[in-house]
């Protein structure tokens, strides 16, 4: 049911496949229309850089895609509804919570998970300043955290202490290490520029 | 989750046509997919629309028409908006999180469904879910219920921000069925439960929310949302205000209000209106006007401090509007 | 060890785990992923006591993907819970019986988890229902458990005591059940290999929780293996093996494939515990300038039919507080057909505090003593019931610096006499006091021919830090730098006798075993290097040998131990330590802190809103500046939850009513307020030689209290019945 185009960054392959039986994967459809046979969709999308195609049942969530589809288990699920964040990524460059995006929506579309967020072996200047300034603790929420962080800074939304603090409070941290978080942002909102 | 089958209309006319009764339009996902997730709403088709040619924002020709696909983050920080219509900016600022405003469609917002946890939960009887079934809240806990409008079959509030501020904007929601187009006031757009709670829109099978049509109101300049939860951020209202004035020196010559968290629909508050209008802008009027606010309410047992809080809200936003002259 | 060269003890640290945590390739539970992988998921009761006459699992079994449906009728056998361990006491599957509402009923095991999902909801249940016992109010006065009293000669009462004192204060306090909301919802990944258990699930207790897995599904404890590198939070919720866990691991072993359950959000409010509901009634008799002359302090506490965690809020806070000649704690518990109750961070000094700290704001304004001086006033130098001193207690140093720190002096004490525009502001203040404990507690030290250290022990990082303080001491006590030392906790098959992370006593217990391995290890590496033939040093007088800086050295010779291990040709050398208290010692060890915070309330709308917080804190000694700032910074949110957001009523038929975080609401980001936190450096002499106390549960002690005397000084209302929420200050 899920297969990879091209894919070479590690991890990726390994999971491939383990979470549902192996099925033939139609490649020519690029349509999301459904399929009346089998009623599975057909996805092609980038993640992380990497063309991707996937066919699924029509209710599978991003989040569930990129844990169980493409062993990407750095998205984390939290909760499921929408109400925790742990679960962000981009999608075509916007803050989203996966667990309410469905996969069969994104055909053409560019997601970003944590696992792409890095300049190749370089941290990305978020991942380096949480830990800087110790914005984690368990560190389950902190893939969201650092992913709702990013996009805020692009948006422009991280002006004030204020701001980072209401744009963030859809990231829920449960250790609380939001004081960390608030200076890791203001830490690599300095060095983004 | 139930199973669907997806399809993506390529055209409105085709989303109409596709549409009807057990399918489901499919914009932003916050509401449809976490409620059918919880097997709340279980269509067995979803009409994936966020393709279709719904976007835009347009101020030509005065007042402001917002395409039901636009995002409510999008809208929000739109100069335009911000301007124009400051309390709708403040709605949609106030609303969610940041990713489910990212996400979350201004069509959609209009229609997602009560924040009730007996609806939510389908372990529970409830009659807007299942007709009939019988109602835990108005017995149970209450605290976050309405004392407006509410019936002795529902007491669930209608959980968003931006349709109270669209509510006292006098907007309209243009709609495409299969019989054509049409533009319902939003204020009649939403129906009291009654003994039907099922029944929350004036919506026809099969109809889409096109476009959010807000008239031309120069004076909303100094308008304002105030938002009133237990945390500070990401809750639904205990209780909102949307209030517009137009003064003469300190006078008081029109005045919009509307109220959130307190009704079984985003509650436009004409009375307070009246009372405000021909009056000096002071406290002692506000507090005056509001008074008059709580005509009707009926609370519950664990909401009876709702009606106060209404009254301390639409005082609140007025004083922090008079901050912005 | 403060003198080590390298003297990483007490600076700032990064946390070692933190790179990969940021880049997302930290392995929590459910993100295992092991071939031929199966998902289960849970089916709860919809009714809250009784019994299941009838399960229908046709539409489930029909359902694609579904492999097995399990169910009280079709059960997985698991061994009943030993009745000497607290928890739940029945196992899930066993018997019809319905104990509370969400109580496990099924279990379907599918190829994919939205198909498992998906088909539990095709699950239907009938029942036979009783009445549930839900009302701690209707159930109360519960049953006495913890009587605690010592009177003056003569006195034959407290109530007596309480009536002969010039000025007497009663405070009754209430909070509903509360949850622990680890952000990483419960999960298990269990995998078999021929009689082999590996089972991937979040344990606060690895050893512990492998041995009770053993014991309930009948298997050689030497072959089941808990593995939890990383854990996504625990507070309390991830010390006992909840029924998922064993579900997971019988399933698998009754299909003969790897098995994952991972809870969603809302499972986790019930099939796992929850703090108590708690009603207390403090009463407090003084003399006219506050000294204490009684004190009273009764609770009421929810106690789960299916069992759980016992809620004695009285016992580690008003026993030991103040000075006082006349004291009792009646701790009483109410049986209620709720879900299990469990120990959740600060577990009884968290509500227990609350009672005493906002009793004793009431006798300050009473009595017109400063809150501040009031405390100093009934300052204790021994624990006030059975006399003994405290091993280190610098309280009143907390007050000093705390006041100066937070600017409390002339403070005027006229609630409702300050405003910031339409904001009324007020400030309070309030003493902390947490139990410090230590166990006995065994760690491993290894020096690795790849010139790494690797530090380890069976105790669990919750974000607690404990990798990072592993790391810290092992490099300090070896002189080496921090990047070299690799720690592993999270893994039942290290060493025997590894702490639990619960209790605030990792740090407290796991420092003197890592520092004894180090020396262990040290010895190890130089009787080696004297009796390996192969090695430059072969056949030297160990005692001529010395080890200093992670080199071996000797008549002028100094070798670096990855040389020596490869010259000797041999992979590693490494050593055990284990250490234990001294159980016969004469003292109290508790942590103390006092808490100011500043707290502002619209005129209008009433809301709470905590501006800023000053908290100081006797913990004895620090290893990690950094995380320790973090985790007390991060506790004193938890406290502001605790006092303005945190409650879940539960309804008469045992449903629990805000149970999705939606709901349930726990601080975000906007709710911090500005946190200045500092720590006094006295080491506690006679915890330990290196003198840490623990610092994971304290901040959060008494920050309710703060946060509702400074409403009251603000407002002039006060708020008993937790939350503070708007409503109440109207």
């Amino acid at each position: 049911m899920t297969q990879h185009e091209g894919i070479t960054r590690r991890g990726l392959l390994g999971m491939v496949g383990t979470a549902a039986a192996a099925a033939t994967v139609p490649l020519g459809g690029g349509s999301a229309a459904a399929q009346p046979d089998t009623g599975e969709v057909t996805v092609r999308m980038t993640v992380n850089g990497t063309a991707t195609s996937l066919t699924a049942d029509p209710r599978v969530t991003l989040l569930d895609a990129v844990r169980e589809r493409l062993g990407l288990t750095g998205t984390k699920k939290g909760c499921d509804r929408g109400q925790c964040g742990a679960c962000t990524v981009h999608v075509d460059g916007r803050r989203v919570v996966s667990c309410l995006t469905l996969l069969a929506t994104l055909d053409g579309a560019s997601v970003t998970t944590i696992e792409g967020l890095a300049d190749g072996d370089r941290p990305h200047p978020l991942q380096r300043a949480f830990v800087d300034q110790d914005g984690l603790q368990c560190g389950f929420c902190t893939p969201g955290q650092i992913m709702s962080a990013a996009a805020v800074i692009a948006e422009g939304r991280a002006r004030t202490d204020d701001e980072i603090r209401e744009q963030m409070s859809g990231n829920i941290c449960r250790c609380s290490a939001y004081p960390g978080i608030l200076a890791a942002i203001r830490q690599a909102r300095t060095e983004m520029r | 989750m139930r199973s669907y089958a997806f399809e993506r209309p390529g055209t409105v006319t085709d989303a109409v046509r596709r549409a009807g009764s057990g399918s489901a339009f499919l914009a932003g996902g916050t509401t449809l997919v976490d409620l059918m997730k919880l097997e709340v709403m279980t269509p067995d088709r979803v009409l994936d629309i966020n393709r279709l040619p719904l976007r835009g924002l347009d101020t030509t020709g005065g007042g402001l028409r917002i395409g039901a696909l636009e995002r409510m983050s999008d809208v929000a920080a739109d100069p335009r908006v911000r301007r124009a219509y400051p309390v709708l900016g403040q709605a949609l600022d106030l609303s969610a999180s940041g990713q489910l405003r990212t996400m979350a469609s201004i069509g959609g917002n209009l229609l997602q469904r009560t924040r009730c946890g007996y609806f939510r939960d389908v372990s529970t009887p409830c009659n807007k879910r299942l007709p009939g079934s019988g109602c835990p809240a108005i017995g149970g806990e209450n605290r976050t219920h309405a004392v407006l409008g509410a019936s002795g079959s529902c007491a669930a509030t209608h959980p968003s921000d931006l349709a109270v501020a669209l509510v006292a904007l006098d907007a309209k929601v243009r709609l495409q069925g299969r019989e054509g187009a049409r533009t319902v006031d939003l204020r009649d757009f939403y129906l009291l439960p009654g003994d039907t709670p099922h029944l929350e829109h004036d919506l026809r099978p099969g109809e889409l929310v096109t476009e959010v049509v807000v008239p031309a109101l120069p004076w909303a300049r100094r308008s304002t949302y105030v938002k009133i939860r237990d945390r500070r951020s990401f809750e639904f209202a205990l209780s909102s205000a949307a209030v517009a004035v137009r003064l003469d020196g300190d006078t008081i010559v029109e005045a919009r209000v509307a109220v959130g968290g307190m009704g079984t629909r985003p509650w436009r508050l004409t009375a307070v209106e009246r009372a405000l209008v021909g009056r000096r802008a002071t406290e002692e009027t506000y507090v005056a006007a509001a008074a008059t606010a709580v005509e009707g309410t009926r609370p519950l047992r664990h909401n009876a401090y709702k009606p106060e809080l209404m009254k301390r809200t639409l005082v609140r936003a007025l004083l922090e509007l008079e901050q912005t002259r | 060890m403060t003198t080590s060269p390298i003297g990483r003890i007490g600076r700032e640290t990064d946390r070692v785990d933190g790179p990969l945590k940021a880049a997302g390739g930290a392995r929590y539970a459910a993100d295992h992923q092991p071939e031929g992988l199966l998902h289960a998921h849970l089916v709860q009761a919809t009714v809250g006591r009784g019994s299941v006459r009838r399960v229908d699992v046709s539409r489930a079994e029909a359902a694609p993907g579904v492999v097995a449906v399990f169910t009280p009728f079709r059960p997985l056998p698991l061994n009943p819970p030993s009745p000497q361990q607290s928890g739940e006491n029945y196992s899930a599957l066993q018997d019809t019986a319905v104990r509370f509402r969400g109580q496990v009923i099924g279990l379907v095991v599918a190829d994919t988890p939205e198909r498992a999902r998906d088909a539990a909801a095709l699950v239907s249940a009938d029942y036979a229902v009783t009445p549930s016992r839900t009302s701690l109010a209707d159930g109360s006065p519960g049953v006495a458990q913890g009587v605690v009293q010592k009177l003056a000669d003569g006195v034959p009462s407290i109530d007596a005591a309480l009536a002969a004192s010039p000025v007497t204060v009663t405070t009754s306090v209430s909070q509903h059940a509360q949850h622990h909301i680890a952000m990483e919802p419960h999960a298990t990944t269990a995998v078999w290999v021929d009689d082999h258990l590996t089972v991937y699930t979040g344990a606060q207790a690895p050893q512990r929780a492998a041995a009770t897995i053993a014991a309930r599904l009948g298997v050689d404890p030497a072959k089941v293996r808990v593995l939890c590198r990383y854990t996504g939070g625990g507070f309390g919720q991830r010390s006992p093996v909840w029924n998922e866990a064993l579900l997971c691991a019988a399933a698998a072993r009754a299909l003969g494939r790897p098995v994952k359950v991972v809870l969603s959000r809302e499972q986790v409010f019930t099939a796992i515990g929850h703090r108590g509901a708690v009603r207390q009634t403090i009463r407090l008799g003084a003399d006219t300038d506050g000294r204490l002359l009684a004190l009273s302090h009764e609770s009421d506490g929810e106690l789960p039919a299916a069992g759980g965690w016992q809620m004695m809020p009285g016992r580690d806070t008003s026993a030991v507080m103040y000075r006082t000649p006349n004291i009792r704690i009646d701790q009483r518990l109410v049986t209620l057909d709720t879900p299990p109750t469990w120990s959740m961070r600060a577990p009884a000094e968290a509500p227990g505090m609350f009672a005493l700290e906002t009793a004793m704001d009431e006798l300050s304004v009473r009595t017109g003593v400063d809150p501040v001086e009031l405390r100093l006033r009934n300052h204790a130098t021994e624990d006030p019931v059975e006399g003994r001193p405290f091993s280190s207690k610098h309280l009143e140093e907390c007050y000093r610096v705390g006041a100066e720190r937070f600017g409390w002096s002339g403070r005027r004490a006229r609630p409702r006499s300050r405003t910031d525009g339409d904001w009324l502001v007020g400030t309070g203040m309030a003493s902390a006091i947490y139990p410090a404990w230590r166990q006995s507690a065994t760690a491993r030290v290894r020096f690795g021919d790849d010139g790494r250290v690797t530090v380890s022990s069976a105790t669990s990082d919750l974000g607690t830090g404990s990798f990072t303080v592993l790391a810290v001491v092992g490099a300090d006590e070896l002189g080496v730098p921090v990047g070299s030392v690799d720690a592993e906790v999270g893994d039942s098959a290290l060493p025997p006798g590894g702490v639990g992370a619960y209790g605030s006593s990792v740090t407290t217990s796991t420092v003197p075993a890592v520092q004894a391995a180090c020396r262990a290890a040290v010895e190890a590496l130089v009787r080696a290097a004297v009796e390996n033939p192969r090695s430059p040093f072969a056949g030297l007088d160990p005692a001529a040998v010395r080890y200093r800086r992670g080199r071996v050295e000797a008549r002028g010779r100094s070798v670096d131990f990855r040389t020596l291990l490869h010259a000797m040709g041999v992979p590693l050398v490494e050593a055990v330590g284990a250490t234990d208290p001294n159980t016969t010692s004469p003292y109290r060890f508790h942590c103390f802190g006092a808490h100011f915070c500043e707290v502002r309330v619209h005129r209008l709308t009433g809301e709470p809103r905590v501006a800023r917080f000053t908290s100081v804190f006797d913990v004895g000694r620090v290893v990690n500046a950094k995380a320790a700032r973090s985790q007390l910074r991060g506790s004193i949110i938890w406290g502001v939850g605790h006092a303005l957001l945190e409650a879940d009523p539960i309804e008469p038929d045992g449903r629990f009513a805000a149970a999705t975080m939606a709901d349930y609401l726990v601080p975000v980001h906007a709710d911090t307020p500005e946190i200045d936190v500092h720590w006094l450096d006295h080491p506690d002499p006679h915890i330990s030689e290196f003198g840490a106390r623990g610092l994971g549960e304290i901040g959060l002690v008494s920050v309710a209290a703060a946060i509702g005397n400074a409403v009251f000084d603000a407002t002039g209302t006060r708020v008993h019945d937790l939350p503070i929420t708007l409503d109440k200050l109207l």
